[in-house]
């Protein structure tokens, strides 16, 4: 790093001088002409007045010399003419005419000839002087580039390493170091084939082939590191060329796979699984479809039948049975409604399980009001005190959230049923962003938290029948429903002082 | 309300058959019922074929229709029913133990005129038929060419 500035003030210095060359004016190249003949001038004359005889010509050849050299071609004639001019003005005889005596004309060619070749000397030297620079410029330009462009190769962090026809490493950068863990030095000069232990997934006489056909090649490849660890990479192979088209290196880029790899497997395997898991789980919704289609239809007609027959015979025969008797019919009846209802209610639970959820805004202030409506039966001659918060919308299917409050609202109206004064609320609780928590609160009859994790049960009671009726399902529904919006319930209560059902309900 | 109509019901189930007349006996509506014990029989009855065919030509005033039959079932004997030119006027009633959603909507799609599902309480039974009956059989005007009484 430390040569780079010196490099580069150089490079401006040349730059400089070259730039004034070109650039000189024309008025400054001939003042180069007339100022050196003048001074050639000057000085000739005075060595003639001390007396030196024989300078005037040399001096003259010199400011040619000179004026050739800094000031061209042009320039130089000028300071021909003007150095015979006044060589002849000054020092010929006759002295101070432009007379030329005919002897002295051999001699004025002579001058000629001479200042003429050092000038073109001069040229030429110059011309070949300016090249080399110019060649130089290019030269230090062209490292520089360069070794910027090695030292960026080292700061990648991909892997790249380069080998010769033969295999023997030459160049191995910074992420060569760390995916493989040998230092430049340690692998440069070695075989790459050697170190690496390379295992090719294809012959490697078709990746040369390739190599050789079409200059590249890219494939996956496994390795061994410096710890004796495998790696698998991706490897992108480019052969170089020399100026005469012959391969005399491959560049090798390559990253770790070995991650990605690894997650592919698991992905692939988790993928059948789920593919086995899913074919399992049609099979088993298309058993449960007919189980519940039998249970719908077969199970039915012959409750229908044992109520039907019951219903008559305690019809006909009511005048000859004793109380005990026409007791034990209506036990029989009874017993036989409720199964309907049971099964009546198992179906819709499974119901749920089975259509799609049609999943749209939902307005829950007007669901609640609504459901409420529909209870006013069971709640009509009860003194319950409603406390309701606004809702909000959210995102869901309408007949099942439906439901989700039938089952909670009719709840809590039955399990208060006992209370002088029902106490109901219904709020909202603060969630995550992207969900509401709703709850119904109750002062009601509670249930002992160490029962909570049967609540939501199917058929799960935790009060006795007659104390409050009902058939153990509608929690049940109530988790699936939720389950299947993708939220969440939980219960909390308090025997004989109520309890609180929260849901939670996606936003969007 | 003085003309009965002729009530076909089609119903494999001999307890339900039984269970019907019954309610339908109560209300005086049990006289004009026939039954067919499968969806074959009831084809061939609506065609005056096989044991039918000395029947009087007329149609039903109302066809009461179990799903679940033997040989033919119910969503068949509907689609027949509803695909010919002559029968598909008479009003078919499905009578069912099934709450299948699928089956309600198959026979709505087939052009069904009503869907009861037979309830499990009998007082709700006996109602239901009641109902069906005195409605189809006695309020509701029979498309032409079927029986009155």
């Amino acid at each position: 790093m430390e040569t780079l500035p010196r490099v580069e003030k150089r490079e401006a210095m040349a730059r400089s001088s070259f730039f004034l060359q070109k650039a000189r004016p024309v008025i400054l190249r001939y003042g180069i002409a007339a100022i050196s003949v003048a001074v050639a001038l000057g000085l000739a004359l005075a060595a003639q007045r001390y007396e030196f005889r024989e300078v005037a010509l040399p001096l003259f050849l010199f400011a040619v010399a000179l004026t050739a050299w800094y000031g061209g071609a042009g320039p130089a004639v000028l300071a021909v003419a003007l150095s015979i001019a006044f060589f002849d003005y000054f020092f010929t005889e006759p002295l101070y005419t432009f007379y030329v005596n005919r002897s002295d004309i051999p001699y004025l060619i002579v001058f000629i000839a001479f200042a003429s070749l050092v000038a073109w000397f001069s040229a030429v030297r110059r011309g070949v002087e300016r090249d080399l620079f110019q060649a130089r410029n290019r030269l230090q330009a062209e490292v520089k580039e360069r070794t910027e462009q090695a030292s960026l190769l080292n700061l990648t962090h991909d892997t790249i390493f380069v080998r010769d026809m033969d295999f023997i490493i030459t160049y191995w950068n910074r992420g060569a170091q760390e995916l493989y863990g040998w230092a430049p030095d340690e692998a440069v000069g070695k075989r790459s084939d050697e170190l690496l232990k390379t295992i090719f997934a294809v012959p490697i006489d078709d990746v040369r082939a390739e190599l050789l056909r079409v200059g590249r090649w890219e494939g996956e490849v496994k390795r061994t590191k410096a710890d004796g660890t495998q790696v698998v990479v991706a490897s992108r192979w480019s052969l170089r060329m020399d100026d005469r088209e012959r391969p005399v290196a491959i560049m090798e880029t390559s990253n770790d796979i070995s991650e990605r790899k690894q997650r592919e497997e698991q992905i692939r395997a988790l993928n059948l699984e789920l593919a086995r898991r899913s074919t399992e789980l049609e099979a088993t919704n298309k058993e449960l479809e007919a189980f519940a289609y039998s249970v719908s239809h077969d199970l039915r007609a012959p409750l229908r039948h044992m109520a039907g027959y019951g219903e008559l015979l305690q019809k006909k025969a009511s005048s000859v049975l004793d109380d005990k008797s026409q007791r034990y019919m209506s036990m029989i009846l009874e017993s036989a409604k409720r199964m309907g209802t049971l099964i009546d209610d198992l179906l819709a639970f499974s119901r749920i399980g089975r259509v799609e959820t049609q999943k749209r805004l939902v307005n829950l202030d007007h669901l609640v009001k609504e459901v409420l409506s529909e209870l006013r039966q069971e709640t009509n001659g009860r003194d319950i005190v409603w406390k309701i918060d606004a809702l909000p919308t959210c995102h869901g299917d309408r007949s099942m959230l439906r439901l989700v409050f039938v089952n909670l609202l009719s709840n809590a109206v039955k399990f208060t049923r006992k209370q002088p004064q029902a106490k109901i609320e219904i709020g909202r609780k603060e969630g995550n962003e992207d969900e509401i928590v709703v709850f119904v609160r109750d002062n009601g009859a509670g249930f002992d938290m160490k029962y909570v994790d049967k609540l939501f049960g199917v058929f799960q009671r935790l009060h006795q029948t007659d104390a409050f009726e009902g058939t153990g399902i509608g929690l049940a529904t109530v988790q699936r429903i939720i389950h299947r919006h993708g939220g969440k319930v939980r219960a909390e209560g308090v025997v004989d002082q109520g309890a609180t059902f929260y849901f939670s309900v996606p936003k969007f | 309300m003085d003309a009965l109509g002729r009530i076909l019901m089609v119903e494999d189930d001999p307890k339900d058959v039984e269970l019907t007349m019954t309610a339908l006996e109560e209300y005086n509506l049990a006289n004009e019922v026939v039954v067919a014990r499968d969806g074959e029989e009831a084809l061939d009855y609506l065609y005056s074929r096989g044991k039918f065919v000395t029947r009087p030509s007329d149609n039903p005033a109302v066809i009461l229709l179990d799903l679940k039959l033997p040989k033919v079932d119910g969503l068949q004997v509907l689609q027949q029913i509803k695909s010919d030119e002559k029968l598909r006027i008479i009003p078919v009633v499905v009578l069912t133990s099934s709450h299948e959603e699928k089956d309600m909507v198959a026979s709505y799609k087939l052009g069904v005129n009503a869907y009861v599902v037979k309830p499990v309480d009998f007082h709700e039974f006996v109602n239901a038929i009641r109902e069906l009956g005195v409605f189809w059989a006695i309020i509701n005007q029979a498309p032409p060419g079927s029986v009155r009484k």
